[in-house]
This record gives C-alpha cells, sequence and structure tokens, in this order.
C-alpha cells in the first residue's frame, strides 16, 4: 500500500515542479489540465511511468524518487514528445528510450552541478529535446504521426492577455489560453508572489522585446516567450529571495533571456529544433553560479514548496536568529564594560574592525587604588572562558604582563590563543595573562570553559580582553562580522546582538540543569492532564518523535507536530505543521527557553506568522514582507525567572528537578504534567 | 619652620629596578587613606587604635561575586557561613541576611548560631569533637550532623535509640585528591572504604540514614582540579550508595578552602596569577556533577566558603608608636598591634599601606609589635619612607581567622568596626577591660 502511495507521489511531484511548488495536489491537478491535449497528457504520464520503471530496473533509491526531483525533465521530454507526434507504438517506445537517458543524464548533470550549488532546472530537458527533434528528420515512420497543434481550443480574449496566458501554456506543452488560464489560476491559489512574478516578467520581456524587433504583436505571438516567466519565476522566488533587489535582478534576466531567446532561436531554426527552455536554463545557470560562490546575501538557502514558504522561513530565522551564523560567546562571566567596540577610535579600524576590547568597570574606574599596577585592574587575572566550541589551532602564553604605561609594540597581539569553531570561523582572544593558558594547541574546548586569565601582554595599555572573530586561523588575520549570541543588559537578555561602546553588558553562563531537563529523547513519552476551568477535562499526550531529516519534534494524538531544538544555549521551538492544538499554544507560550537561571529577564521573540494570524492574513502578510519585510515582525516579550515564562499568552513552568515542562497553562486552560 | 629633628645618619641601597624608560610608574610607597570613603585616621580617632575594620560592601561583593559563579551555573547553591572564619555577631549576619546558613565546628558556636535566631536545620554541625549533650540538642532541633568518626556514630545510635527516630545524617569523607599533604584527619577515608563501611554501620542500626556527603579537602586551594577530583569520589560514593541502600543522597558539600587574594609567604606570583577565580572552583565542581549524576535529581550544592568570603573585606589599623635604629642600621618601628592580633602573619605576607605619601627615601624597615616578645614581628623586611608617631598603617587581608584567632595576651582585645552598606562606620565589639579579663576569674 505504502508502495502504491509513494507511486503516487512520484508521478504527481513532477508536474508541480515544473511549476516550482512542491505539492501533490497542485500535481493531479496539473496532469488533469495536460489531458486537455490527450496526446501531450499521455505521452507525459507514459514518460514519468517509464522513468520509474527504469529507476526501479536499476534499483534506485526510492527517497530520490518521491522527491519527483530526477523525474520531471522525463515528463518534459514525454510531453515534447507528445506534442510532436500523437501517441503510437513507435512514439511510446521513443518516450521510454528517451526517458530512461533523460534520467541517467539529469542524475549525472546534478552530481556535477551540485558541486557548485547551481540547479538543473530543466537542462537535460532542452539537451535531450534536442536530440529527439534532430534525430527525427530522418525518421518518416514517425512523422506520419505528427500533428498540429495550432489551435486547440482557444477562445477569443485581446492579444495582449491570450498571449501571456498561451505562453504560460506552453510550459507544459499546451500552448492554449484556456490551459494557460487554468495553470495561472492554480498558481494564483497556491503562491501570489510566484503569479506576480510571471506576469511582470512575461510583460517586462515583451516589452524589451518588441522594442528590439518593432513589433508589440510579434513579441506576444512569440511562442518561446514563456522563457520570461520562468527566469522571473526563477530569480525572484524560488531561488533567490522574494525581496525588492531580487525583483530587480530578475528583470535583468528577463532581459537576458529575451536576447538569448532570440540568438538560440536563429541557429536552432536551421535544424528545426524548437528553442525551449534553453534560453531560461543558461541565464538562471549563469546567476545562480555567481550568486552563490559570492555568498549573496538574499540567497533563499532553504527552498521550500513556495517562494511564501521560503520566505516566511527566512524572516523568521533572521528575526530569531540573526542574520550571521558567526556567533560567539561572550569571553568572560560577570559584568564588563565595553572599551572598544566594532570600527572604533583607536585599534578596530580597517581590515581589523570587527573586533571588541572588554574592562571590568566599578564606580566609573577600572581598576581600585590608582592604577599604578596591573593589578590594580579588575580586569586582571579574571577567567577568560571559550566563546565557542572548536578546536585550539594556535596560542601563546609566554609574554609578560606589561607595567601600566608600556606597551609590546613587537608582539602587539601579546599572549594569544586561536580557537577553530565547530562552525568553521576562527576566534582569536589577545592579552592574555602569562602562563595562564589552561589549553595547549589541538585541544576541544567547549563554550564558557575556562581557557585562560586577562592580562596586560601585547599591544595593551591596560588590562582587557580582545575578541575578534577571523576568516583565516593565523594570527593578525583578517576580522569578520560577528555578534554575540546571548548576553544580559540591564533586566533584558539579548540574542544575537552586538553592544554599543561603553555599555555594561551581563555574559550569560549556561546553567546545565536547563539543558538536561530539556533533553528530549526519542520515544520520550509526557502526559499532560488537562483542566479547564480547574476542571479536569482530560488526558493528552505528547510523544517525542524524528522526521526523516533527523529533526525533531513533539507529537500529539491527533498527529500534530512541533519541531524543537536543543542548542547548545538555548531550547526552541521552529516549525509547527497541524491545526489548532496544545502544542500550538506551546510554541506561542515558549518559543525559547534560555539555559539562563540566575537573573530574572525580559526578551523578545519573533513568532512565525503562521502562529498567530488567520490563513488569510498571513497570506497577505507573507505577500507584503516582499515589499517590506517589517510587516512579518511579530514581536513578543517573555519574561522569565529561570523557572517560569510568561507572556500575554499564558504561562509554562518548569520543575526544579523532573524532565521536561510540568504546566502549560493559557486562558482557562491548564496542562499539569503527570508523573 | 619647625626645627629638623636630628637623625642619625645611615647609607641605605635605592633600589631602580622597577624603573622604566618611561620613568617609574610604579609608585614607591603604597597607600590607603581610607577604607569605603572614611578616613583610616578618623577611624582610628574616633574608634581608637588598633582596630579591626570591616566593609560589609566588600562582603556583599565577594559573596555575590562567588555565589553568582555557583548559581549562574547550578540551580540548587547554599552557602554556609563558616562561623569559625569570623563569628563575630554583626559579621555572621551579614551573611545571613546574603542568603547563607551555619556551619558551625563546636557546640558554643553552635549555641553562638542558635543565640544568632539561626534554626537548628538551617545548621551544619562538623568537626570531631561533638560533646554528647550538645550532639542531642542538635538532633533534637534538627540540624545537618556531618559525622566524623564511629564514636560519633555510637553517640548517634543511642540518641536515636533514646528519641526513637531515624535520624538523618551526612557523612564527612576525606580522599586522595592530588594535593599534598593529603587531609586525612578527619572524617572517614573514601580509598581504603572506611566511609562504605560506616555508611554500611549507619544502615545497619536502622536509626540512622545518609542524606548528604561532605568532603573539606583542605584550606587556600590554589588548584581547582582538587575540586574535580573531590567531586569526581564524592559523586562516585553517592552513586554507590543510592544504588545499594536505595536512598536518596539529597546533598553533597564540598566543604570551604577557596583561596583569597592574600599572599601566601613562599609565592612570588601575583595573587592575580595564582589564585583561581570563583568562575574556575565553579566550573569544576558543577561540571563534574552535571557529568557523573546518575539519579533523577541534582544534589544540592553546599559550599563552606570562609576566607574567599571576608578576608579582603577585613583590615588592621595599627598605628606607630615610636621607632628606633638597630645596630645593622635597620629602622624598627613599634607599632600598637602585633602577632597577638595577627595569627596568620606566621603564612601571609600581608599588604601594608601607609595613611599618606611620606617624604623621604624608603628604606629597609622592620615592623613590631607591642608584646614584649621576641617573636612579635609583622614584616622582617619592608621598604618604607620614614614614618612618623602617629601614623596610621592599614593592614589587609585580614578578614579571616585574624580576629577569632586573636589573643588576649599583654594587651586588651581590641574594638571591632563595620563599615555598613551606606558607608557609615559603627562599633560593633568593643575593645576588651580589665572587667572582661577578670570576668569569670575566681
Amino acid at each position: 500500500m505504502q508502495k502504491y502511495a509513494l507511486l503516487v507521489t512520484s508521478v504527481l511531484k513532477p508536474y508541480s515542479s515544473l511549476l516550482f511548488l512542491n505539492n501533490k495536489y497542485v500535481g493531479l491537478l496539473l496532469i488533469l489540465i495536460t489531458f486537455t491535449n490527450p496526446s501531450v497528457g499521455l505521452s507525459g504520464v507514459f514518460g514519468v511511468l517509464f522513468t520509474i520503471l527504469f529507476a526501479e530496473l536499476i534499483e534506485f533509491k526510492e527517497s530520490y524518487l518521491a522527491q519527483g526531483f530526477y523525474i520531471y525533465n522525463s515528463l518534459l521530454v514525454g510531453m515534447g514528445i507528445g506534442f510532436l507526434f500523437s501517441p503510437s507504438l513507435i512514439s511510446i517506445a521513443l518516450i521510454a528510450m528517451a526517458s530512461a537517458f533523460t534520467f541517467m543524464l539529469s542524475f549525472m548533470l546534478n552530481r556535477l552541478f551540485s558541486t557548485y550549488k547551481i540547479p538543473i532546472l530543466s537542462l537535460p530537458f532542452s539537451i535531450v529535446t534536442m536530440f529527439i527533434y534532430l534525430a527525427s528528420l530522418k525518421y518518416s515512420n514517425l512523422l506520419s504521426t505528427l500533428i498540429n497543434n495550432s489551435t486547440l481550443y482557444d477562445i477569443q480574449l485581446p492579444l495582449i492577455i491570450s498571449g501571456f496566458l498561451k505562453s504560460f501554456g506552453t510550459i507544459f506543452f499546451l500552448p492554449t489560453n484556456i490551459a494557460g488560464a487554468l495553470i495561472l489560476l492554480l498558481v494564483l491559489y497556491f503562491s501570489r508572489i510566484l503569479f506576480v512574478m510571471a506576469v511582470s516578467g512575461y510583460y517586462f520581456g515583451i516589452t524589451i522585446h518588441s522594442y528590439l524587433i518593432g513589433s508589440y504583436e510579434q513579441a506576444l505571438y512569440d511562442p518561446y516567450a514563456f522563457n520570461y516567466i520562468l527566469v522571473a519565476v526563477a530569480l525572484c522566488g524560488v531561488f533567490l529571495l522574494p525581496t525588492w533587489k531580487n525583483y530587480i535582478l530578475a528583470l535583468i534576466g528577463v532581459a537576458i533571456s529575451v536576447m538569448l531567446t532570440d540568438a538560440i532561436a536563429i541557429l536552432f531554426s536551421y535544424y528545426s529544433i524548437p528553442v525551449f527552455t534553453l534560453p531560461f536554463n543558461i541565464t538562471v545557470i549563469v546567476f545562480i553560479f555567481i550568486l552563490s560562490i559570492t555568498y549573496y546575501k538574499e540567497f533563499n538557502l532553504e527552498i521550500k514548496s513556495t517562494p511564501e514558504e521560503s520566505l516566511s522561513n527566512y524572516l523568521s530565522r533572521i528575526f530569531r536568529f540573526g542574520k550571521t551564523y558567526v556567533k560567539l560567546s561572550l569571553p568572560f562571566s560577570g559584568e564588563w564594560s565595553v572599551y572598544q567596540a566594532f570600527d572604533d577610535t583607536w585599534t578596530h579600524k580597517g581590515e581589523y574592525k570587527y573586533a571588541y576590547d572588554f574592562v571590568k568597570i566599578k564606580e566609573g574606574k577600572t581598576y581600585a587604588n590608582e592604577g599604578l599596577y596591573a593589578t590594580d585592574y579588575y580586569a586582571f587575572g579574571e577567567s577568560i572562558l571559550s566563546p565557542v566550541s572548536g578546536h585550539v589551532i594556535a596560542a601563546r602564553h609566554d609574554l609578560v604582563d606589561n607595567i601600566i604605561g608600556e606597551v609590546d609594540r613587537v608582539n602587539n597581539w601579546g599572549n594569544y590563543i586561536i580557537i577553530k569553531s565547530d562552525s568553521g570561523f576562527f576566534v582569536e582572544i589577545s592579552h592574555l595573562m602569562q602562563y595562564s593558558l589552561t589549553l595547549k594547541v589541538g585541544d576541544y574546548v567547549e563554550t564558557n570553559a575556562i581557557i585562560a586569565k586577562c592580562g596586560n601582554s601585547g599591544y595593551s595599555p591596560e588590562p582587557h580582553i580582545h575578541i575578534q572573530a577571523q576568516y583565516l586561523g593565523v594570527l593578525g588575520g583578517f576580522t569578520q562580522e560577528f555578534c554575540f549570541s546571548e548576553y544580559v543588559q540591564e533586566d533584558r537578555l539579548l540574542f544575537n546582538s552586538v553592544p554599543k561602546k561603553s555599555e555594561l553588558i551581563n555574559a550569560v553562563i549556561k546553567d546545565r540543569s536547563i539543558s538536561s531537563r530539556l533533553h528530549f529523547i526519542l520515544d520520550d513519552v509526557f502526559e499532560y492532564e488537562v483542566y479547564e476551568n480547574e476542571k479536569f477535562q482530560e488526558s493528552v499526550v505528547f510523544r517525542v518523535k524524528m522526521n526523516t531529516y533527523s529533526q525533531f519534534y513533539l507529537e500529539d494524538e491527533a498527529g500534530n507536530e512541533l519541531y524543537f531544538y536543543n542548542d547548545t544555549k538555548q531550547f526552541y521551538f521552529y516549525n509547527y505543521k497541524g491545526g489548532e492544538s496544545h502544542l500550538k499554544w506551546l510554541f506561542k507560550l515558549a518559543p525559547r527557553i534560555p539555559f539562563v537561571s540566575m537573573y530574572k529577564i525580559h526578551f523578545v521573540d519573533y513568532l512565525p506568522v503562521y502562529l498567530v494570524k488567520s490563513k488569510l492574513k498571513s497570506s497577505l502578510i507573507e505577500f507584503l514582507a516582499t515589499l517590506n519585510q517589517n510587516v512579518y515582525r511579530q514581536e513578543r516579550s517573555y519574561y522569565f525567572d529561570g523557572k517560569c515564562i510568561n507572556s500575554v499568552y499564558g504561562e509554562v513552568c518548569l520543575a526544579p528537578t523532573n524532565k521536561a515542562l510540568t504546566l502549560i497553562s493559557y486562558n482557562k486552560t491548564q496542562l499539569r504534567r503527570k508523573l | 619652620m619647625s626645627k629638623l629633628t636630628y637623625e642619625k645618619p645611615t647609607i641605605n641601597k635605592i633600589d631602580f629596578a622597577m624603573a622604566s624608560k618611561y620613568g617609574s610608574p610604579i609608585h614607591t610607597q603604597k597607600i590607603r587613606t581610607e577604607i569605603d570613603g572614611i578616613s583610616v585616621n578618623e577611624l582610628t580617632q574616633k574608634f581608637g587604635s588598633p582596630i579591626f575594620v570591616f566593609s560589609e560592601k566588600k562582603m556583599e561583593e565577594l559573596y555575590n561575586n562567588l555565589y553568582s559563579a555557583f548559581s549562574s551555573r547550578y540551580p540548587d547553591v547554599q552557602f554556609g557561613w563558616s562561623y569559625k572564619t569570623n563569628y563575630l555577631n554583626e559579621i555572621c549576619k551579614v551573611f545571613h541576611r546574603l542568603g547563607s546558613c551555619a556551619e558551625v565546628v563546636s557546640e558554643f558556636e553552635y549555641q553562638k548560631a542558635r543565640a544568632l535566631g539561626i534554626e537548628g536545620k538551617d545548621i551544619i554541625f562538623n568537626g570531631p569533637y561533638k560533646p554528647y549533650a550538645d550532639l542531642k540538642i542538635a538532633v533534637e532541633e534538627g540540624a545537618k550532623i556531618h559525622v566524623d568518626n564511629l564514636f560519633e556514630l555510637d553517640d548517634l545510635e543511642k540518641i536515636a535509640t533514646e528519641l526513637e527516630i531515624v535520624i538523618p545524617l551526612a557523612i564527612r569523607i576525606n580522599m586522595d585528591i592530588g594535593v599534598y599533604p593529603q587531609w586525612s584527619r578527619f572524617g572517614f577515608n573514601y580509598e581504603n572504604g572506611d566511609a562504605y563501611e560506616a555508611i554500611e554501620r549507619m544502615y545497619a542500626s536502622k536509626r540512622m540514614k545518609l542524606v548528604g556527603i561532605h568532603s573539606h579537602i583542605g584550606t587556600f586551594m590554589l588548584d581547582a582540579n582538587a575540586y574535580r577530583n573531590a567531586t569526581t569520589k564524592i559523586m562516585q560514593l553517592k552513586e554507590q550508595v543510592e544504588r545499594d541502600f536505595n536512598s536518596e543522597i539529597a546533598y553533597i558539600d564540598l566543604g570551604g578552602g577557596f583561596a583569597s587574594k592574600s599572599n601566601l609567604k613562599g609565592v612570588y606570583q601575583s595573587t592575580d596569577v595564582v589564585i583561581p577565580t570563583p568562575d574556575d572552583y565553579a566550573e569544576a565542581i558543577t561540571n563534574v556533577i552535571y557529568d557523573l549524576n546518575k539519579s533523577e535529581k541534582l544534589p544540592k550544592l553546599y559550599l563552606e566558603t570562609g576566607r574567599a568570603l571576608i578576608d579582603e573585606a577585613g583590615y588592621l589599623l595599627t598605628s606607630v608608636h615610636g621607632y628606633k635604629r638597630f645596630p645593622d642600621g635597620k629602622k624598627g618601628y613599634i607599632l600598637d598591634a602585633g602577632v597577638n592580633l595577627l595569627y596568620t602573619s606566621t603564612w601571609y605576607n600581608f599588604t601594608i599601606e601607609t595613611d599618606r605619601h611620606y617624604e623621604g627615601e624608603n628604606e629597609p624597615s622592620l615592623l613590631n609589635g607591642p608584646l614584649c616578645m621576641n617573636i612579635d614581628i609583622i614584616e622582617e623586611n619592608i621598604s618604607l619612607p620614614p614614618l612618623n608617631r602617629g601614623t596610621v598603617l592599614s593592614i589587609s587581608p585580614v578578614g579571616a581567622y585574624n580576629y577569632t584567632q586573636a589573643m588576649q595576651f599583654i594587651r586588651y582585645k581590641p574594638a571591632a568596626v563595620l563599615i555598613d552598606r551606606d558607608g557609615n562606620a559603627r562599633c560593633i565589639k568593643e575593645v576588651d577591660d580589665l572587667a572582661t579579663v577578670n570576668y569569670k576569674e575566681v
């Protein structure tokens, strides 16, 4: 049974992939639409089925197929053959051959391309159909089945609209405005962003083309204008995030594809080969190649099933977890003051601007007495804590601590340590106290572990901690922008921020007990008793589960899923699938639980829009977020005293010693942990 | 202008060693004009000399620093104020106000804690000598008794039978933690199985059960790793006991011994270099608990830190009574405080500061106390400018042990002053007089 379900998915997914959507119902509707031209519809299905059969034959892993990723090119090839020849034994045999070849070509190209993080798009289809069309010139047996598709079921519409719809239909080898309109409605229903991009891409391309060739009408009749649609959608929404900047990029891409389409058309027409999607493939591949290699910021790193979802996922991530992955913990404990911040007065300049200096201050001074001895300084001798988990790759600790008033101009970094973090970047800390290092090169160190003491070696006018992130693990390497993952300022806990000069900040030391209480293991079961208005209602059970991507989630009996992650510094929820439920409330009540118990703190978090708004409002907000990302910002305040998290939604509490949350309380509902 | 007093000429070596090419940034005189904003001269004028001065602000700071180093890493930490370190009532009150319970090692200290309003359950009763009658009172009042030896276990069994109760107990253990000399005099040894046998003995009697494990590995521990080792062994024993006797060890007690920023004689680096920070100690202990805890619950963690919480908050102010020139040319000052008040001067080099800047070259000087004893030397060889009669010297850090161990010998025990959080000084103990000394003499 499961195998059939998988087969159905494998057949349906490729159809929706053609529209950059990932939804089997879209696939089903699209299959139906393709049957408006039975030859195309049938041949497409044959293409997919033959591919699956071939994949079975070579014992290809099923999970690959379920993605629909390696099949949509075969689907296109199948439809392409069906578009040219009406189904016959010979044409079906041709489809079988071509599908198998396309499938292998897809796999091979993907392997090669993935090294450079570029997608194959429909390049395999373009190549294979090129061969088929070339070869078919000789196949007189086949030519007898050649069909004329020119005027199939069209309705009377102004050319300017009809042209667009026809182009849309052509993506599925259905160059009729009815098919186009149906597909367009489908797109509109699932993604407004795709719809807008399709419209703007098309008309922008047509405008450019018409200026170049001098005829608006001729441009509208161009059978390959669908390339503009595909380029626009791919560059602003699918591979790049739907933002203003990418909108402009997409239009530039469309303009380029106009020129490519004409050029290729001239060349190909000698051999009667249709251009199909080649211009789209070339344009998008070139864009993605350069943008991915240069770490373009608005790249869509996690492609979700619609551009809306991708954007929503991206915005949630940057609001909640910051834009940079270079995150450090503070290298000390207790309260310190910023002496130099990024791009500051004295030494944090140019390539070395991303660095911080910290000193300890009491009553406005960094020292006791007159500050004439290094030992008078409050910072001197304080423990330095590792800001990351990683390996020590370089260190020195034999230099003497300067007398106050002297600096070491030769060894200006003083005693130092360089740690290669587990995330790949490097952290350098300078001016360590002589012989205070507790580690040696090669050692592994955990975040917050004590590594040395604050000293006054190197170019240091007074004892302080200098910290910077670097691209390379060499002393004096250029600095890289970073942020501090957590710190406390007054009574607020800030995430992924950088303090300003002279600000007093408190380090957060991880309370491992909170982390261990939230250390959920696969198949842990937590039972709760539900009370409404203090009256017992029912018992519910949350079970810890894991999906195929190794993502953990809590699942209730109704099958709602709440995804969580136990980071080194905090526990957080990041995704919810399902309807209204206690789990959905739990996400809102405690989107994250920091492992901090010593302070009573306020913090803010940003909830995903789908959690707090109705479906209609969510889609509106997601659409508007392309214009102004701030509309997506659903800021909520939380208060955490080490035991309970309070917010406008209610309260959740941790038990002092037991695992999991003991109380989940919202409105008049209370879930009490049953032990 | 008054006439200069005649002084016998001497030749002194002048030390330029610390001067750099920018001149000498190191001031050659250590000066302390005030404590928490009150001038040292004002303090001696108002409260007499010599006098112990304690800063409540500094005590709070030390307490909070150490406590937050632990509480930020561990959810259930309790400090017990070590009475023997300094049991002046007002000092104890400060620590109780900050959240400490009491840690006592004798019936006298126990009574003192009770008199300060501390309930039995908030008193940890330690020490090798617990008189039967007082032990019984402590049991009745629910004190946390940390058993030191088998005789005490017998006593406790007898008390339990008399009272018809099961006494929850903690056991003091000693062990090899890699620091020598090993403190093996107190409690039961872990490695040779004495500790485990004593616990078996407890459960065999059915009158006692184990709820806590305590160790105190030494004093002025300069290596935080020693605590790592101690905690490891405590956690191992805890697991063993919980498994074998199906019991719950509710708390572990790592004792004290954290170093203060005092200069141990024979250690030549700065205290900042050699003294572990609160973070060092906290990390060592809590990480081991997390790594080795096998039971559902984390044990409550007790610490009985004394020195690290009070030493740097205490000063002894003493005045120059006179000086003389010894035959070897060294200058000798006679002070009104001596080793009778500075018991710890045997082990520590104190910081000695003058009340203002004095003109003249530094010269090697000897600081003598008021006792008519040859050993009454506070500093053998200290570089000081010429001081006058009446100059007030601040000796620090002396908050730990010096007051409690100060002797009434030759002179009266001095007064003590506490400067509170608002910077107001008040006398918390007056200077003794003949009546105090004669009291109870028959």
